[in-house]
């Protein structure tokens, strides 16, 4: 490149930045959007870690329609368990909020429950398929998973309320006291053992690089306006070489996109503690990738653009689609595993795992180099077709 | 004194063999199967300002792009200074200024900001751009504008911005597409001053207009194209109708007179006398040489002082 084209490429770099700084839209979508949603999925999908001492708690519903110490002792249990958040309401407050989705689970033990369960004969009837006594677990429609959970509580404390009242007899007398007689220890399996999953971190990790994306796609539809308008011509008219407007689009886009993932992680770690635990190097040089693949999704929408509006909306479907699959949105694991092969065609599943594996997963610089050469190979297939296209359109024109 | 400092700004003298700066050698133009230019000549000098005028579609923006090089012939060639641009792309740019029809600039950027940044991509930069800034601001009056936003600019200004980004390198040639469409009365009077003077400057002007009479007062010659070629009687004079032409007076004025003043001298002119004024730059037009000379009596009489005029018939002001 000629003294004079960097002189042309600096231009044209200060030019768009100025244009950039200038759309106050473009810098929300940009800034503050990403981080905003980013913020909101970590919120969402937080859970307490395993093992922690407070563990969640599920707000339920307790309809009591049966009475007698038995049922007592049970409702006892229930409201003193540190699993379940249970509030005593009648059924038709249980149901209104249900209908409301203001609890997902109401607990109902209906009358004469206390009466037949405690017959020393309903083990029996049981094995012989005879008729038992039922709690009622009504639910939200939408949530099956809380219905689970709430039918094994349920069944734990009432299988010890029938222990009690039938071995009771037998049993010293501080029995209550006493605990499980095994422990169930949760252990978290993951590539780099010791790491725990923070569903903060994973937010922000897919939250900007689908901004990236999108952003990729603004500075593409900039580029397509530009190239219909009169300055293009005009850029053209005054020599300025094609590779050198191509690689200056490509710089700056590449330029705010990094911008971008440094306002993003740093908010993320001031405010959530999302932190760069594995190699630095990594994240670094995966970052630029990612940026350069931004830059590639926007050359990639002026020279195969065709309306501004139609192109607009073709790239929000296709950024949304691999998004998805890519897991930018939900972790991986809540994909069917043929999703997560098929994802593995697409630069942002690669991305998503680099990320994941130099944050959370504390992984070494060689443990990520696979993602970051993935994705700088998908980058650069992209700016490849996306460049051929644009030198095809100018000699059209010209 | 300013006009020969830009002068010996412009760099080399490498004009055409007769002294054009600017020429378009037999320039055919095809879009599809049609055919927009067909066979253009003309040659423009330095300080000459040739009007290119014709109904829409005629071939005028198709043959300043072409020497702007933003397209090329497919037949003929493009002389700048005696350069092609396949020759030398950059320093054939460097000669020539080309302000679009739709404005090429950069609407959330400010004036300077425009000028800047076009100026670096003509390859200025340090001391010298900043010398090119001030003086393309001075020219067009853009100082108290320069740090507006050129999308919250008038018509009017804008049109100048767009003309200043052509001329912040200085070039030999001025190509200015429909410079005037759009504007207001009094703002295209104003614009067409700027342009008149950018021309005595030194600068070769070539003007796009379909509105050839507004511009008949400032231009030296005007090209009439007519489906991409250029006018018959322009080409031949020999071949113009048997009757008398009319008379044209081109007038250069030591100042500008009040307006009262004109509307005055307009109410006292003969039946079929044409009386324009753009700038300093007066034209009168009229079907004898008594009423033409009976309009500049009247305007002698009442003070208005000439630098210089001259006199021609209307058709040999046309040329190919």
């Amino acid at each position: 490149m000629r003294i004079g084209n960097w002189q042309i490429l600096f231009a044209l770099m200060v030019k768009d930045w100025l244009l950039f700084w200038s759309d106050r839209r473009a810098f929300l979508f940009s800034f503050l959007v990403p981080i905003i949603l980013a913020s909101a999925f970590g919120y969402i999908f937080e859970r307490p870690a395993s093992g922690s001492a407070s563990g969640p708690r599920l707000p339920v519903c307790l309809v009591v329609e049966d009475s007698g110490p038995f049922t007592e002792a049970l409702v006892r249990e229930l409201l003193a368990s540190p699993r379940l958040q249970a509030q005593p309401v009648d059924r038709a407050a249980a149901e209104s909020a249900l209908r409301h989705q203001r609890v997902p689970v109401a607990i109902v033990i209906p009358e004469g429950f206390a009466q037949t369960a405690a017959r020393l004969g309903t083990l029996q009837e049981a094995s012989k398929g005879g008729l038992l006594p039922q709690i009622v677990l009504l639910h939200d429609a939408s949530r099956h998973a809380e219905v689970e959970w709430a039918s094994g509580i349920v069944a734990e404390i009432v299988m010890k309320q029938l222990c009690a009242h039938h071995l009771s007899r037998w049993l010293p007398a501080d029995w209550q006291s006493w605990s499980m007689p095994f422990q169930v220890v949760p252990v978290p399996v993951s590539r780099h053992p010791g790491r725990r999953f923070n569903t903060y971190t994973h937010s922000f990790c897919g939250m900007t690089l689908q901004y990236l994306l999108f952003w990729g796609m603004e500075s593409g539809l900039l580029f397509l306006r530009e190239r219909r308008s009169e300055t293009w011509r005009r850029m053209r008219a005054m020599a300025a070489p094609l590779r050198t407007l191509l690689a200056a689009k490509a710089l700056t886009t590449a330029g705010v996109g990094c911008l971008q993932v440094l306002a993003t992680f740093t908010f993320g770690w001031l405010a959530f503690g999302v932190a760069i635990e594995g190699s630095l190097g990594g994240f670094v040089l995966l970052s630029l990738a990612v940026c350069l693949l931004a830059a590639a999704v926007g050359l990639l929408v002026a020279a195969w653009g065709n309306a501004e509006a139609h192109a607009r909306n073709i790239s929000i479907v296709v950024i949304l689609g691999v998004s998805m699959l890519g897991g930018l949105w939900l972790p991986a694991f809540l994909l069917p595993e043929w999703v997560r092969e098929l994802a593995l065609a697409l630069p942002t599943a690669w991305a998503m795992q680099g990320f994941s594996a130099v944050t959370w997963q504390g992984a070494s610089f060689l443990a990520v180099l696979p993602c970051i050469l993935a994705v700088l190979a998908f980058a650069l297939l992209l700016l490849a077709l996306a460049v051929g296209r644009l030198h095809v359109l100018e000699k059209r024109a010209g | 004194m300013w006009a020969g400092g830009v002068a010996a700004m412009r760099g080399p003298d490498m004009r055409g063999p007769d002294g054009a700066v600017l020429v378009w050698e037999e320039v055919s133009i095809r879009y599809g199967s049609c055919r927009v230019v067909d066979g253009v000549s003309l040659a423009v000098h330095s300080g000459e300002l040739v009007a290119l005028t014709g109904p829409n579609g005629s071939g005028k923006s198709t043959l300043l792009s072409v020497a702007a090089g933003v397209r090329e012939a497919d037949a003929g060639r493009v002389l700048v200074r005696g350069l092609e641009r396949k020759a030398d792309p950059v320093a054939y740019a460097r000669q020539v200024g080309w302000s679009p029809q739709q404005c090429g600039l950069y609407d959330e950027l400010t004036v300077e900001e425009n000028l800047r940044f076009f100026g670096r991509l003509q390859g200025l930069g340090g001391n010298r751009l900043h010398q090119n800034l001030q003086r393309v601001m001075g020219q067009l009056g853009l100082g108290s504008r320069r740090r507006q936003r050129v999308g919250t600019l008038s018509g009017g200004w804008k049109q100048r911005v767009n003309i200043a980004a052509a001329l912040v390198h200085n070039p030999s040639v001025l190509l200015l597409d429909e410079p005037t469409s759009g504007l207001d009365a009094e703002s295209r009077e104003r614009l067409l001053a700027d342009i008149s003077r950018l021309r005595d400057e030194g600068c070769a002007v070539v003007l796009a207009t379909h509105q050839g009479d507004e511009v008949a007062a400032v231009a030296d010659r005007v090209a009439q194209l007519h489906k991409g070629r250029l006018g018959e009687s322009a080409r031949d004079p020999s071949r113009q109708p048997s009757i008398s032409p009319p008379l044209l007076l081109y007038g250069q004025l030591r100042h500008p007179p009040p307006r009262f003043l004109l509307r005055l001298v307009r109410q006292r002119l003969p039946h079929g006398v044409e009386l324009e004024l753009i700038g300093r730059r007066l034209r009168l037009r009229a079907e004898t040489a008594e009423s033409l000379g009976y309009a500049l009596a009247e305007l002698l009489r009442e003070g208005v002082a000439f630098e210089s005029y001259r006199t021609v018939a209307s058709s040999a002001a046309r040329l190919a």
